[in-house]
C-alpha cells in the first residue's frame, strides 16, 4: 500500500507532468484547461485549509477577486512590471484578511459563514461602483511580457502548483496539528497558552495568500476580468469540488476540482441542465458518499485488504 | 408628511415579504441548525405555480379572476409543503446539525431545482393580472391596492406564526428544540417530527410571499433568489433562529432600503445595508434578539 512520501512523490510527478503539458501541448484550449483546474484545485484547497478550523470562509471568493484585482490594476492602471504585480497579488490579499479575520473571527460557524458572505458581495459591489477600475465590465488588457508569453501557462501551473504542496507542507506541520485543535476544542489549545485568535487569523491569511496569487495568474492567463467572476458562486463551487473530492484528505480538493472542471466542460453550454448537473452530483455526494472520491477510494482498498487477508 | 408616509408605505410592502421570507428562513435554523440556501427555491415554485395555475382556472374552468386566484393559492402552498416534506425526507433529515454538510446540501438542491424552473418553465419572466385593480389614498400617499392588500395578508400570516409559536404545543415544542434539542428529546419530544414540522412550516411561509408577489412583480425561475442575500442579512441582525428577530430586521431592512434607495440610489443602500451589518456583527455578533451560545 501507498504510505505517505510515496503519495507525496506521486503528486510531485503528476505536478512536473502537468508543467509539461502545460509547456509542450500546442493547443490553446487544453493549456488553458490545466491552468483553469489547478487555479481550481488552489481555491478548493484554500477552502479545505480554513475548515482546519472549523469555520467555512466564503470570503475565499473575495480574495481570490482581490488578488485579480490587485494584478490588474497594477498592470493596466499604473503600468508596474509583471513580477511585481504577481508579488503584490498574494501580498495585499493577505492583508486586507488580515483585516478581515481579526474583525470577523470572533463569530463563528453560522455567523462567521453568512458574514463571509455578506464581505465578498460587499466587495462585488465595491467594484461595480468604482467606475476608475471598470465598474461592472472590469478591466481589459493584461498580458504577462512577451519573452515568456509562449511559457506562461507553464509558469502559472508550476507556481499554483507549488502553491498546493506548500498548503499541504504547512497542513502537516505543527501550524497545522495547532490549526486542528482550535477545530476540536478552541478552549483546549488556550488553556495551554496558544492565542487562538492569531492562530485563526494567520490560517485565513495563509488561506488568502494562496487564492491571492492564484487569482492574479487568473488575470493573466484570461486577459480579462470583470465583477461577475468574483460573485459568492466561486467560493460555492470550491467547496463542492472539497465535498466531492473528498474532505478528509489533503489530496480530494485537488481531485474533485480536476473531476467537476472536466465535467463542466463537457455539459457547459446547456444551460439548465448543467445546473441540473451539478446540483444532483452534489447531492448525491453528500447523501451517498460523505467521504468524497477520496472517501471512497479508502473504503475500496480497506475492502480489498480484508477480502486479501 | 407626504413624503413620509409615501416611504412608511413602501417600507410596509418591502418588509412584509422580507419578513415572511425572513421568517422561515430563521425557523429552520432555529429547529435544524442548517442554513437553507435553497429557501428562495420554495417561493419561486409557489410564485411560478400562481402564473400558471391562474390563467388556466380563469380560461378553462371559466372562474372569475379572484376566485382563480384562490385557487391557485392553494394549489402553490399545497405544493411547496409537499416539496419541502420531499426534500426533508430525502436529504435534509441526514445532515441536520451539520452546517456546513447541510449548507452544500441545500445548495445543491438549489441547483437541481432552479434548473428544473428553467427546463420547465423557461426564462422569459411570467406575469399574473392584477387581482384587486386601484389605487387607494392615504394622506396624499398612493398605495395600490394590490400592496396593501400584501401587508395586510402579509400581517395576518405573521400574527398566526407568533400565536402558533407562543400559544399551541406544537409551538412549544418547536421553541424547546431550538433552545436545547437534546433536552428536548429527553423530554420525550420526537425531535425528527417537530423538525420536519418546522421546516414544512418555513417553507409555507416561503410559498405564501411567493403566492402573494406574484401579482405584483413578474415571476423568473430565479425570483426567489433575489430575497435569500437580503433574508441572510435580515436574520444575522434579527439573531439567528429569532422569530421576534426576523420581523424586526425585516422592517429595519426595508427601511434602509426605502429611504436609502429614495434619497440616493438602489445600488447605495444596498451597499449601506453589508456594511451596516458588518458593523453590527462587531458589536452585537448574536444579533438584536439572539442569544449568545
Amino acid at each position: 500500500m501507498l504510505n505517505r512520501s510515496s503519495g507525496v512523490w506521486i503528486c510531485v510527478a503528476l505536478a512536473i507532468g502537468a508543467v509539461l503539458f502545460a509547456l509542450l501541448a500546442t493547443n490553446p484550449y487544453y493549456t488553458s484547461l490545466v491552468v483553469w483546474i489547478l487555479t481550481n484545485a488552489v481555491l478548493a484547497s484554500a477552502l479545505r485549509f480554513v475548515l482546519q478550523i472549523g469555520e467555512l470562509n466564503i470570503a475565499t471568493a473575495a480574495f481570490f477577486g482581490i488578488g485579480a484585482y490587485t494584478a490588474a490594476i497594477t498592470a493596466v492602471l499604473f503600468g508596474w512590471p509583471f513580477w511585481l504585480t504577481l508579488v503584490l497579488a498574494p501580498l495585499v490579499a493577505a492583508t486586507l484578511s488580515a483585516l478581515f479575520g481579526w474583525v470577523t473571527l470572533r463569530a463563528k460557524g453560522p455567523y462567521f459563514l453568512l458574514i463571509s458572505f455578506a464581505v465578498t458581495e460587499v466587495i462585488r459591489l465595491i467594484y461595480t461602483q468604482t467606475n476608475a477600475i471598470g465598474g461592472n465590465s472590469g478591466l481589459v488588457g493584461m498580458f504577462p511580457p512577451m519573452a515568456i508569453d509562449a511559457y506562461y501557462p507553464a509558469l502559472a501551473v508550476a507556481l499554483l502548483a507549488a502553491t498546493l504542496f506548500a498548503l499541504y507542507g504547512v497542513e502537516r506541520s505543527d501550524l497545522g496539528r495547532m490549526f486542528m485543535a482550535i477545530k476540536n476544542n478552541d478552549a483546549i489549545p488556550r488553556s495551554v497558552g496558544l492565542n487562538v485568535v492569531f492562530l485563526k487569523v494567520l490560517c485565513v491569511v495563509i488561506a488568502a495568500a494562496a487564492v491571492g496569487l492564484a487569482g492574479g495568474l487568473h488575470a493573466y492567463a484570461n486577459n480579462v476580468i470583470a465583477p461577475a467572476d468574483f460573485t459568492y458562486f466561486v467560493a460555492i463551487l470550491a467547496l463542492a469540488y472539497v465535498k466531492i473530492g473528498g474532505e478528509g484528505h489533503p489530496f480530494g480538493p485537488v481531485l474533485g476540482a480536476a473531476v467537476l472542471t472536466l465535467v463542466g466542460q463537457w455539459v457547459a453550454g446547456i444551460s439548465a441542465w448543467e445546473n441540473i448537473f451539478y446540483g444532483a452530483v452534489i447531492v448525491a455526494t453528500v447523501l451517498a458518499f460523505p467521504g468524497g472520491l477520496v472517501g471512497l477510494a479508502t473504503r475500496a482498498r480497506s475492502l480489498v485488504i480484508r477480502s486479501g487477508q | 408628511m407626504e413624503l413620509f408616509v409615501q416611504l412608511l408605505a413602501n417600507t410596509l410592502q418591502i418588509g412584509s415579504v422580507y419578513v415572511l421570507f425572513a421568517l422561515g428562513l430563521t425557523l429552520i435554523f432555529g429547529v435544524m441548525k442548517i442554513i437553507n440556501f435553497a429557501h428562495g427555491a420554495f417561493y419561486t415554485a409557489a410564485a411560478l405555480i400562481v402564473t400558471s395555475v391562474v390563467p388556466f382556472a380563469t380560461a378553462t374552468l371559466g372562474l372569475p379572476l379572484w376566485a382563480g386566484y384562490l385557487l391557485a393559492a392553494i394549489a402553490a402552498i399545497a405544493v411547496v409543503l409537499c416539496l419541502g416534506a420531499l426534500v426533508y425526507s430525502l436529504g435534509f433529515q441526514y445532515v441536520l446539525k451539520d452546517l456546513n454538510g447541510s449548507f452544500i446540501l441545500s445548495i445543491g438542491l438549489l441547483l437541481v431545482l432552479n434548473g428544473a424552473y428553467l427546463a420547465i418553465y423557461g426564462g422569459a419572466p411570467r406575469s399574473v393580472p392584477q387581482i384587486l385593480p386601484g389605487t387607494i389614498s392615504i394622506f396624499g400617499a398612493t398605495l395600490t391596492a394590490q400592496r396593501l392588500a400584501l401587508v395586510i395578508v402579509a400581517a395576518i400570516v405573521t400574527g398566526g406564526l407568533y400565536l402558533l409559536i407562543e400559544r399551541t404545543r406544537l409551538g412549544l415544542a418547536l421553541r424547546a428544540v431550538a433552545q436545547d434539542q437534546e433536552a428536548a428529546m429527553l423530554q420525550g419530544m420526537p425531535y425528527r417530527r417537530v423538525a420536519l414540522y418546522g421546516f414544512m412550516i418555513g417553507a409555507g411561509l416561503a410559498a405564501c410571499a411567493g403566492v402573494l408577489m406574484a401579482p405584483i412583480n413578474a415571476v423568473t425561475p430565479v425570483s426567489g433568489d433575489e430575497f435569500l442575500i437580503k433574508a441572510f442579512i435580515i436574520i444575522i441582525i434579527g439573531g439567528l433562529g429569532s422569530v421576534a428577530g426576523a420581523i424586526v430586521g425585516g422592517l429595519f431592512i426595508a427601511v434602509v432600503e426605502s429611504v436609502g434607495g429614495y434619497f440616493f440610489d438602489p445600488s447605495t443602500a444596498t451597499l449601506a445595508m453589508f456594511i451596516l451589518v458588518i458593523v453590527f456583527l462587531l458589536v452585537r455578533p448574536q444579533g438584536i434578539l439572539g442569544n449568545a451560545e
